[in-house]
């Protein structure tokens, strides 16, 4: 028994030492893909500053910064939707941050207009569509996904997925409440099945033909097209990328950024400037692309080939904050029209 | 016949550290009631009105067929195996307990990968047998199959109950029925079901709290439970008070459903009686044999080599990319959160449970049940609870001692996971009558003596079972880990989770199989345990 009672002494005092190291950065990220352990690792070695990381939910990671507080250990605040990143700035838990020589690499539509968070990937939500039984001119907008010719024919996952959110946000910002509701009925009456499983699933499931098109991040279609999997590149392979709103007078395609941001009350704030600056580097940039099949903030850095083949496309220039101010109004319209 | 039992010994001291500890133990829920009264109504009515009557009824119907499942999965092959003498079945009371190593969300995704149209079975009729493809061409992510894979994955929570009970329930019963000329099955369904009743209900108990907690498999199958509603709240309409009070409200259902299950039980109360040393098996013709052997390949197959098999095969096929040093870290890391954890709770549980022995007061007894419920509750609203906690007080505590130390983390798992090692220990010293406890006070034992003389020698089996069940769950254990983690710790769980929801089955496999085979190895352990103590008990 006293064996473990110390070896538990031994754990809770270890567990609250600090690490008296300055050469560090924390992180809370909600990304966890293991391109970032290598982006880590190569700042690592490049600045001798130790990166520790924890990753969560964002929202989890939000309570905690928000709890902590000033004694919060965090220095940079990492997610995969921008929706997250202005409402922790909403709730005053990052702080400015304005630096010319980082910012002049990025695209000015993808930079933040208040200045909380920078940008390091983003994405597009995207239709795509079977190629057997549809013909691309059938497809053209987001609005057009209401019509009544898809009934019983689209496919997405489920609304409490922050992707679709961020996308219902979108349409919130650009047509106005009323005319979104509007649309997410006409959607809502178009799927063919309850939403669920992943956007891999709703791939899959055009492959087995239970729907016609479906809305999916971008880069999952990369990740099946190069599968080593034969069937899972079948599955890829029966589908094509369409960009949405592509016409002369429409608005671009959705897109959403995966982006860092200086907690606070960032302890070791220097540092945390240091991996923004790599992140954001042509190296860091082109380590993204190659491995998790996103589009680069840098217009500079060309996409993956895979991604490439898809062509080029217009994104839509809204300030992507809206992204995150327009999510309480886009979750109420989920919940009325019966998007489950 | 049990004798009153006469208290010398002083219960106040030990209704007051009941009281004390237990507290301990529910104060997370204390932190989000000061939550609940900043609750903004309106939330909760826009919920209520929208949402939650069909997350409830979803809730019901998930809850009613995954204890179908289990129920069936779970009772049938312990009666068999406790009464019956056939080829095989010491191999089969092995595996049967084995897919308690493999995680519910594991389960979930692999089942849906083995079922997808990328998946074998589809591929394979595809090449091969396209007249039947389209008929195995359908959508799986259903209630109902979720509840089938929740029931493989649970069901040995029941099997463990049913098999202890079974045994202990007494050849002399068994054979007074066969005596009185009853079949295998009416003694089953006469008697032994019954009698049975409470240690069936201690497992399933475990079961439906582990369904109303899920939220991993439910929001991938698309099917929004009561859990769902509040992480919709949380996550979706950044409403930390609203997804307090619906966690409160749903301890205090499940509060209100074990209240009302102990009051009709109670009716019940039966004591296993000493057992003959008789075999009390069934004889069997080889139809019926058949049956078994068919009865219990069900839950083997499906819950644990098929979906082993499927990941053993996706660690081959990755094997190349495996990180060994990263799995040996993450394993150690498993290991030392899971045995410390479970420790302390077994501690605790056992202390409780001695303290029901000696003290009759209804106090310890409403407490030392009431700290089993929290298991209801999901992992991250006990992480949240423990931060609003820890950061309620700042002229108080500095919170960043707190955050992020293995002292809250294994704080959290102490208290979320307290139900699965009480419930092992609350059956086994219910089973001894008090007259040990009065024949020791007689002959002048102290509390202490009395603990360390008799219940715990006594207890020993049920005590290492406790441990073991809570060394396994919390092995498996997922959002307390990823909401109040240190820097730079993962576990096999977390690893695992982070590549299957990122559609990354394949490369989770190794991490999963690590779980899954550390799981195994306790679990055989398990078994011989579990079968020594029902000899034990014959003899």
């Amino acid at each position: 028994m006293k064996k473990y009672l110390l070896l538990l002494t031994v754990l809770i005092l270890s567990g609250c030492s600090q690490n008296e190291n300055s050469k560090e950065i924390n992180i809370y990220s909600q990304r966890h893909y293991d391109v970032d352990e290598i982006q880590y690792q190569n700042f690592e070695e490049k600045t001798g500053i130790k990166v520790n990381v924890i990753k969560a939910n964002a929202d989890e990671l939000i309570q905690r910064m928000k709890n902590e507080g000033e004694d919060s250990p965090a220095d940079l605040f990492i997610t995969v939707d921008v929706g997250k990143l202005w409402q922790a700035s909403d709730m005053g838990l990052l702080q400015k941050f304005e630096d010319e020589s980082i910012t002049k690499n990025i695209s000015p539509e993808l930079l933040d207009k208040k200045g909380y968070w920078i940008p390091v990937t983003y994405r597009s939500r995207v239709v795509v569509y079977s190629k057997d039984r549809v013909k691309k001119e059938e497809l053209s907008t987001y609005e057009d996904l209401a019509n009544k010719k898809w009934r019983g024919r689209l496919l997405v996952r489920s609304s409490s997925n922050s992707y679709n959110q961020a996308l219902m946000s979108s349409i919130v910002a650009n047509l106005g409440a009323e005319d979104t509701a509007e649309w997410s009925k006409g959607v809502v009456s178009n799927f063919a099945r309850d939403p669920k499983g992943s956007d891999r699933d709703q791939v899959k499931a055009i492959a087995a033909g239970q729907g016609d098109i479906a809305i999916v991040n971008s880069y999952y279609i990369g990740l099946l097209l190069s599968s080593e999997k034969e069937e899972e590149l079948n599955a890829g392979n029966a589908v094509s990328v369409f960009f949405p709103n592509q016409g002369e007078n429409e608005r671009g395609a959705h897109v959403n950024v995966s982006g860092i941001a200086i907690a606070k009350n960032s302890p070791n704030k220097e540092n945390a400037i240091e991996l923004i600056r790599y992140l954001t580097s042509d190296e860091a940039q082109k380590t993204y692309v190659g491995n998790t099949f996103e589009f680069s903030v840098n217009p500079n850095i060309e996409p993956d080939d895979i991604v490439k083949a898809w062509g080029e496309f217009k994104k839509d220039p809204l300030d992507l904050n809206m992204l995150g101010e327009k999510r309480a109004e886009a979750i109420l319209i989920f919940d009325k029209t019966g998007w489950k | 016949m049990e004798i009153k039992s006469n208290n010398i010994i002083n219960t106040k001291g030990v209704n007051i550290s009941t009281v004390f500890i237990s507290l301990v133990i529910v104060v997370p829920l204390v932190a989000l009631l000061f939550s609940v009264l900043r609750v903004d109504f309106d939330n909760f009515y826009y919920l209520w009105n929208n949402l939650l009557v069909d997350y409830s009824l979803n809730t019901i119907y998930l809850v009613l067929l995954t204890s179908f499942f289990s129920l069936i999965f779970g009772i049938f092959p312990a009666w068999f195996i406790s009464t019956s003498k056939f080829k095989g079945k010491n191999l089969y009371d092995i595996i049967l307990y084995l897919p308690l190593a493999i995680p519910t969300y594991i389960m979930a995704f692999t089942y849906s990968d083995i079922l997808s149209y990328t998946g074998p079975i589809q591929s394979f009729t595809r090449k091969y047998m396209p007249e039947i493809s389209n008929i195995l061409n359908q959508d799986y992510l259903q209630i109902e199959i979720l509840a089938i894979i929740m029931g493989l994955a649970l069901y040995p929570y029941i099997y463990t109950a049913c098999r202890i009970s079974f045994s202990l329930v007494g050849s002399n019963y068994v054979d007074l029925c066969r005596n009185l000329g009853m079949s295998q099955m009416k003694t089953f369904f006469r008697i032994i079901l019954p009698i049975s009743r409470v240690a069936i209900f201690s497992g399933l108990f475990l079961v439906i709290m582990e369904v109303l907690n899920e939220y991993g498999a439910v929001k991938y199958f698309g099917v929004n439970t009561f859990t769902s509603g509040i992480f919709r709240s949380w996550y979706s309409m950044q409403d930390v008070d609203t997804a307090s009070l619906l966690a409160v409200s749903l301890f205090i259902i499940v509060l209100i459903f074990f209240f009302l299950e102990r009051f009709t039980s109670s009716k019940y109360k039966f004591n296993y009686l000493v057992n003959t040393n008789q075999k009390s098996e069934f004889s069997l013709t080889n139809s019926r044999r058949l049956i078994i052997h068919l009865i219990c390949l069900i839950p083997i197959v499906f819950g644990f080599l098929i979906p082993v098999l499927f990941i053993i095969n996706n660690v081959i096929s990755e094997f190349s990319g495996i990180n060994f040093s990263k799995l040996i870290d993450l394993i150690f890391n498993t290991l030392l959160v899971s045995i410390v954890s479970a420790l302390i709770i077994v501690m605790i549980a056992v202390l409780f449970q001695f303290f029901r022995k000696i003290s009759k007061s209804r106090i310890v007894i409403v407490f030392s049940d009431i700290i089993s419920l929290t298991y209801a509750l999901p992992g991250a609203v006990i992480g949240l609870s423990l931060i609003l906690l820890v950061t309620s007080f700042p002229q108080l505590i500095n919170s960043n001692i707190f955050i992020g130390s293995f002292f809250l983390l294994i704080y959290a798992y102490s208290i979320r996971h307290m139900a699965v090692g009480i419930s092992p220990l609350k059956t086994s010293f219910e089973k001894h009558p008090s007259s040990y406890d009065d024949t020791g006070t007689n002959l002048g034992l102290t509390p202490f003596k009395l603990f360390k003389k008799i219940h715990l020698p006594i207890n020993k089996s049920a005590i290492i079972i406790a441990f073991l069940l809570c060394f396994i769950d919390i092995m498996k254990e997922l959002p307390i880990t990823l909401i109040l983690r240190p820097f730079n710790f993962d576990t096999l769980a977390v690893q695992t989770y982070q590549y299957a929801i990122e559609e990354m089955i394949p490369k989770s496999a190794v991490y999963s199989l690590s779980i899954v085979m550390i799981g195994s190895i306790l679990l055989i352990f398990l078994k011989n345990i579990v079968n020594k103590y029902i000899d034990v008990s014959k003899g």
